[in-house]
């Protein structure tokens, strides 16, 4: 393996060496994924302030005594405008407020029943009349939908009024009580959250970083003639297919490790922003020293097996735009694969299912999240990664000492 | 020094390629039964129009493609089995192979040095030579994509004699090249011969192969016409110049022409 050396050390000064390419691999994704999600929480926030604050047009019509105190006390008129109507009023006007709340310009149309209380107060039998209210609105706009819950309370305290009136004491309604105990694993449920996302982002943001570094470094080099020059040195080609994967991996590493640090932080911030992800406990994950290592372990196996793939097809391919093109769709099944994780419903899986590269890796980091992780299923996630990974160094190295693929002859 | 014998080199063609070249013949015979010999201290020729397998020979000399037939050996050592050494004893030069653009030609010789095992005073004391014969000095640590053409062909040869080797393949070594450089080049190459070196070229300008080598080889068709000093290939062929014995050569290799 002489040579191997000298390769990584040429290919992280490539890197490095070039302040535009450390800045477009390293820099440019944190500023944009945190850029991008901490506007998303920005504007999902003032989208629900506004939302909250806006006056909502109501109209009531037939509205009792008994309503507008309840409202009242309720203050709900101060975050509502609300015109009370006459029956014959609204029959002038129906049309038009059903027209105005179509187009979003009135959030609601309440219509209670003629002689709603005293409907009410009338009825002392099983069979005896209940009065309706009517509520019209329209749930295709935010406003509307908005008013229609906040109205809905209204209504609740109005109905939770006129009850106590006609039955006196409220509390022969309470059949019984029902207490709720939760029964959790404490990880478990702190980590919901991160055990459905963190698997896909790793599996995901690990092959875009040697997807970002890989096709250049043999592609590339095959198309601008760089690499024939190292194939005339006594260095052996597996010395330098080695010398090649290992660089790829060091440096598809750091950009994971810049995209999964940026992710958190641009999380917490839309989180901190929204106050809901902070609930499920983002900054929360209490990895032990062995999760740690089997993460790293885990994520070192994916990476071998991200750059042999990527190697494979950079160097199977003519120049870097083929190489992206024969990529793509590699990219499109482990994204998928990673995102099978996201939605699993408890049941048990098999270990089989684990030793599935890529798919099986996604599975072992949420059950690590959930502290649910057994040794078998770790090996055999591990076993089954490492196993394709050095199948396809093998064809790699095949590549390399193939004329036809390296000469085109 | 060189030996080649019987040297076959069959290529296998793609459907794409047979679509290409109008053919239904799934194999090309690039190079048909070659055998030759160069001697230390000699600067010889290959001499052929495009697609006669001048290339493919020297390929074939540089271990980066392996012969269908016969067999090829540098300074003893086959170029198949023993390919590791017959590279610590070659360099290879063609307009197809470059130096990565994006680093300086400083960094670029220290990195082919190291390559070839060498140590770091060694690639020093070899560097501030041949620096100094080409006039690199003065732009080894920009980026060889600043340079302009002449001087990345200047970097490129001295980042390829880094580890002084015994034999100096040069595919088309003035292509492209003005005549300064050109004149640069072929100096240096006149210089290598002195130092005992053996140099072997191939071009398909008859001026070139007058004037700087020892002896010619014509390569046609993929095999050889012809070997021999200039006034041996003008005896034989009974013409007066290089040119003529060239084309009455040609003639007699593809009579339908």
């Amino acid at each position: 393996m002489k040579g191997a050396g000298i390769i990584i050390r040429k290919e992280l000064k490539r890197v490095f060496g070039d302040r535009k390419l450390v800045f477009s691999l390293f820099i440019l994704p944190a500023i944009l994924m945190i850029g991008i999600y901490s506007l998303m929480g920005n504007l999902i926030k003032s989208m629900e302030s506004d939302i909250t604050e806006h006056v909502s047009e109501v109209y009531v019509v037939n509205a009792d005594q008994g309503f507008k105190q309840t409202a009242k006390e309720m203050k709900y008129e101060e975050g509502a405008n609300v015109t009370y109507l006459t029956d014959a009023e609204y029959a002038s006007q129906k049309a038009d407020l059903e027209d105005k709340v179509l187009n979003g310009n009135a959030e609601l149309i309440v219509v209670f029943d003629k002689d709603f209380e005293n409907t009410v107060a009338a009825y002392t039998k099983a069979g005896d009349a209940t009065p309706a209210v009517n509520v019209f609105f329209n749930d295709s706009e935010n406003y509307s939908s908005q008013a229609y819950s906040v109205f809905s309370g209204v209504l609740s305290s109005y109905r939770t009024n006129l009850l106590a009136q006609r039955l006196g004491d409220l509390d022969q309604l309470n059949v019984f009580t029902q207490n709720d105990q939760r029964i959790v694993k404490e990880a478990k449920a702190n980590n919901r959250f991160i055990s459905m996302m963190l698997p896909y982002l790793i599996t995901m943001l690990l092959f875009a970083g040697a997807m970002s570094v890989g096709v250049d470094a043999i592609a590339g080099e095959k198309e601008r003639g760089t690499l024939a020059s190292m194939l005339l040195t006594p260095v052996s080609r597996d010395a330098i297919v080695v010398g090649k994967l290992v660089s790829m991996a060091i440096l598809s590493s750091l950009s994971a490790i810049v995209y999964a640090v940026s992710m958190i932080v641009a999380m917490s911030v839309m989180g901190s922003t929204m106050g809901e992800l902070a609930e499920n406990g983002f900054g929360n994950v209490s990895f032990g020293p062995t999760q740690c290592l089997m993460l790293l372990a885990i994520m070192l196996v994916m990476v071998y097996l991200y750059v042999a793939i990527i190697g494979l097809l950079a160097v199977l391919a003519k120049d870097t735009k083929t190489a992206s093109t024969y990529i793509s769709p590699v990219y499109i099944v482990v994204i998928i694969a990673g995102m099978l994780t996201m939605f699993n419903s408890g049941k048990a899986i098999p270990t089989t299912r684990y030793a599935i590269p890529i798919y099986g890796n996604a599975l072992a980091i949420a059950d690590l999240c959930s502290n649910e992780l057994t040794s078998v299923n770790f090996l055999a996630s591990i076993g089954g990664t490492l196993l394709l990974a050095i199948i396809i160094t093998v064809a790699v190295g095949r590549a390399f000492n193939s004329e036809k693929i390296m000469f085109n002859a | 020094m060189i030996k080649i014998n019987n040297l076959t080199k069959v290529y296998k063609l793609g459907k794409k390629k047979m679509m290409e070249l109008k053919t239904t013949n799934p194999e090309k015979i690039a190079v048909n039964g070659l055998s030759l010999e160069t001697r230390e201290g000699e600067i010889f020729g290959l001499l052929g129009p495009n697609g006669a397998g001048k290339t493919t020979t020297l390929r074939c000399v540089a271990t980066l493609l392996k012969p269908t037939d016969g067999d090829v050996s540098v300074c003893g050592f086959d170029t198949v089995k023993q390919g590791a050494d017959v590279r610590e004893n070659i360099c290879f030069l063609t307009n197809e192979i470059k130096l990565d653009t994006n680093f300086t030609a400083d960094y670029m010789f220290k990195f082919f040095g190291e390559l070839h095992g060498m140590t770091p005073e060694a690639i020093e004391k070899r560097q501030e030579e041949l620096f100094t014969q080409f006039g690199i000095n003065e732009f080894k640590d920009k980026k060889i994509e600043e340079l302009s053409t002449g001087m990345k062909q200047k970097a490129a040869i001295a980042v390829s004699l880094v580890h002084d080797p015994k034999v100096v393949i040069f595919d088309e070594p003035t292509s492209g090249l003005d005549i300064i450089t050109a004149r640069v080049v072929t100096d240096y190459l006149k210089t290598l011969k002195e130092q005992g070196k053996t140099v072997i070229i191939s071009t398909h300008i008859m001026s070139e192969a007058e004037k700087l080598c020892d002896r010619i080889a014509v390569i046609i068709n993929g095999q050889k016409a012809c070997e021999g000093t200039l006034p041996e290939i003008l005896e034989s062929t009974g013409a007066d110049d290089l040119e003529e014995a060239f084309f009455r050569l040609y003639k007699q290799y593809n009579p339908e022409n």
